[in-house]
């Protein structure tokens, strides 16, 4: 029963979160901009791959594994969080260069 | 205009082919001769697979270049440009999303536990059963990994210089096993280190030629198509290259299996200094190493279709042979090769990179065999107490034994139909999904058991493997991912493995809980330092202490003292200089040759002493300690806090 108690109900709850996710995410995606739209791929990847982050974000933050103050913990945290947003910023940079920009052939 | 489906066409004066294989030749005994010096830096078997955890991050960051970069990456990401673009670069830029989980998680864990394979870690953290099924999947994982790298370069030898691969593979297996054989981790973190500079180097050649003869940067960008320009590809379209299948296949399952089991990967941050250092490794391969990887090894792929383009508008590129692609599997070379005006040194040199490339691939693998050869069949099972000069021996015969397997394997690639990329993904996607989800859940789930994990392991590797016959199981999870039944699930079969073995453990570790509570009484002590949130117990046990987390300052220039009354792995310093690195009596500190560019080649891990009887900027140490950590008489030595 001690067992039972300290049982951790957050992973089973986040994998059965995720599941129902990675069934909908998708399709609501595709919905909404259609499959051959660059964006759907983009918001796919960083859709799917940010909610991983965040969970790692949570995991690492929530056991004690980066505490903040501890060493050199904030500073990785930040450059963590630093990351993420500069290659999703250079990502949706390049996409809106790559259809802005006239191409020479006419060939799209 | 010359149609060319393979270099034969290229058509190669007897005096083009000589000139490029001696620039190959020269290479090859510069890579050899590099390997043999740093063979000496191995006293045992710790240093022979780990380099003693001495080194700093830049130098296995660096080495890690040409351990990420195949003999195939050149070609398979040439081609992949050439056809979709710079999407080619997506397997290279979506790591991010598993560094949190590595960085302070995997990569703490195992370097604090001092856990030398993925299948030990199984062992401490599950059982030997867990362990030993660990270890036929790692096995699979790096046998595959070496059998694809010796079939591809049989490929490039056969296709440029006429050489069968039953002669090619042989001679480059014997060179690379022999070098990996005596050296060790040393070796082949320094000769990967060479060769990464090499091929950064030749990438570099081979991209500016291609720039240079389409007019200028802005030129390569103006003709490239707009879907040539999208970092993604389509969602769905392509069933052997989807952003879909790409994210779960590559972003998550590819990389955890890079990162949490490539056995290879893992020991080089093992040989790294300290947890920090390791961490500064992993941002660096992420956000500089990769991306910059991307661009060497597909960009000729892209500036190819932009050659193409601009021929076809303007009938011809000035100055150079007007060509077609046929068979896009040569891209690179073909594209190589006209762009550098047929100058067979120069070529050569390029070519010489594609070597660099699979040498520094295999050998990186052939060593992380041998490691898990010894750590986990021969040490456990044949000879549990035996000396290191025993092991390192036995290190040596595992290394041969790798080689000769890796070389055997070849004739199954051989017989496999379809492209590269298909038949590399087709393999990996099967056998990576149940380990890692078994790793992870491991690592990041305290509660997960030991029975879970051996139960989801198999049932999620048997239903993984079954459902290359039963693609429909996938459906649900990947039904609006279209193209031809048989090829239709390479990477969604990740997801769905990842997914099974998850729910499966899941399952297992409740019902234990819930209604078999006495079956896991034993779990939380078992896993007490080997998982992310007990990781304050495993740095204790690192350390043997508290750990003194507050940050100083480095010392640098210290003078030795020798002086062997001082306990061995024990060293002295002063009030002073023990304030400023704010180390405390017992803290462990470590101490380098002060010539950085020596990268911790020369240094170790020792325990620190106030003595106050030594003047400010000296050190004092054993003989014993001195010579462990392979210093030099005269040279002056830094030292730094670890905790």
């Amino acid at each position: 029963m001690e067992q039972k108690k300290s049982l951790n109900l957050i992973v089973p709850a986040l994998i059965l979160f995720t599941l129902v996710f990675v069934y909908y995410f998708p399709r609501f995606l595709i919905d909404s901009l259609g499959e051959a739209n660059p964006w759907t791929s983009y918001l796919y990847l960083y859709g799917f791959g940010g909610y991983f982050f965040m969970i790692g974000l949570l995991l690492i933050t929530k056991t004690g594994s980066c505490k903040f103050g501890r060493g050199r913990d904030t500073k990785w945290f930040t450059i963590l969080c630093s990351g993420f947003i500069a290659l999703m910023t250079l990502h949706a940079v390049w996409i809106h260069l790559a259809l802005s920009i006239p191409v020479k052939s006419g060939v799209n | 205009m010359k149609d060319l489906s393979s270099l034969k066409d290229l058509g190669l004066e007897t005096s083009d082919t000589i000139i490029i294989g001696v620039v190959v030749l020269a290479f090859i005994l510069t890579v050899r001769a590099f390997g043999s010096y740093f063979a000496r830096f191995n006293n045992n078997i710790n240093d022979f697979f780990f380099s003693g955890q001495r080194f700093s991050w830049w130098l296995p960051a660096a080495s890690m270049v040409a351990t990420g970069i195949g003999s195939y990456s050149f070609l398979k990401y040439s081609e992949q440009g050439y056809n979709t673009g710079m999407s080619s670069t997506m397997t290279y830029m979506n790591d991010w999303f598993a560094v949190p989980f590595f960085v302070f998680g995997w990569l703490p864990i195992i370097y604090f536990s001092r856990i030398k394979s993925v299948p030990e870690y199984f062992e401490r953290r599950f059982n030997t059963f867990a362990r030993y099924i660990a270890l036929v999947i790692l096995l699979a994982y790096m046998f595959f990994y070496i059998g694809y790298n010796f079939f591809t370069l049989g490929l490039v030898f056969d296709e440029l210089f006429g050489i069968s691969q039953m002669y090619s593979i042989p001679i480059i297996g014997i060179f690379i096993g022999a070098y990996v054989t005596f050296g060790g981790q040393t070796a082949v973190i320094f000769t990967d280190l060479f060769q990464g500079i090499m091929l950064y180097v030749a990438g570099f050649i081979a991209v500016f030629a291609g720039i240079y003869a389409l007019g200028g940067f802005t030129e390569w960008w103006g003709w490239l198509p707009e879907s040539h320009r999208l970092p993604f590809v389509h969602l769905t379209d392509n069933p052997k290259f989807n952003t879909a299948g790409l994210f779960w296949g590559e972003a998550l399952a590819g990389s955890i299996a890079f990162g949490f089991m490539n056995q290879g990967f893992l020991m080089r941050y093992l040989s790294i200094k300290s947890v920090d250092e390791g961490r500064k490794a992993a941002f660096f391969n992420v956000l500089v190493t990769l991306p910059v990887s991307a661009i060497i090894v597909g960009a000729v792929g892209w500036i190819a279709k932009s050659l193409i383009m601009k021929q076809a508008a303007e009938g011809g590129i000035s100055g150079y042979e007007s060509f077609q692609i046929t068979d896009t599997f040569v891209t690179f070379l073909i594209v190589c090769w006209t762009t550098v005006k047929q100058n067979p040194w120069v070529f050569g040199f390029v070519l010489s990179a594609l070597l660099a490339a699979l040498m520094s691939t295999t050998d990186t693998l052939i060593n992380a065999c041998a490691a898990v050869g010894i750590y986990d069949l021969y040490k456990p099972l044949v000879k549990k107490d035996a000396d290191d000069a025993h092991y390192l021996k036995a290190a040596r015969w595992v290394s041969v034994v790798t080689t000769i397997i890796g070389m055997l394997l070849v004739v199954w690639f051989v017989n496999q139909d379809g492209s590269l990329m298909s038949i590399h993904y087709k393999g990996i996607m099967i056998i990576i999904p149940a380990i890692v989800t078994t790793i992870f859940l491991g690592a990041f789930w305290r509660n997960f058991t030991a029975l879970a994990a051996c139960v989801s392991m198999i049932v999620g590797s048997v239903v993984t493997v079954m459902s290359v016959w039963s693609p429909e199981w996938i459906d649900g999870l990947a039904a609006f991912v279209s193209g031809p039944q048989n090829g239709k699930y390479y990477y969604m079969r990740a997801l769905f493995g990842m997914l099974l073995t998850g729910t499966v453990g899941v399952a297992v570790t409740l019902v234990q809980h819930w209604f078999f509570p006495k079956s896991v009484k034993d779990n939380l002590e078992r896993s007490n330092g080997l998982t992310i949130d007990t990781l304050d117990k495993a740095m204790e046990n690192y350390k043997d202490g508290i750990p003194n987390h507050e940050i100083g300052e480095k010392v640098y220039e210290l003078n030795i003292q020798i002086d062997d009354s001082l306990e061995k792995n024990y060293v002295s310093m002063n009030a002073a200089n023990l304030e400023t690195l704010k180390a405390k009596d017992e803290d462990l500190v470590y101490i380098a040759d002060s010539r950085w560019y020596l990268g911790g080649l020369r240094s170790n891990h020792v325990k620190v002493k106030l003595d106050n009887t030594l003047e400010n900027q000296t050190i004092k140490m054993s003989k014993a300690t001195h010579t462990e950590a392979y210093l030099l008489e005269g040279k002056k030595l830094n030292i730094e806090k670890i905790f």
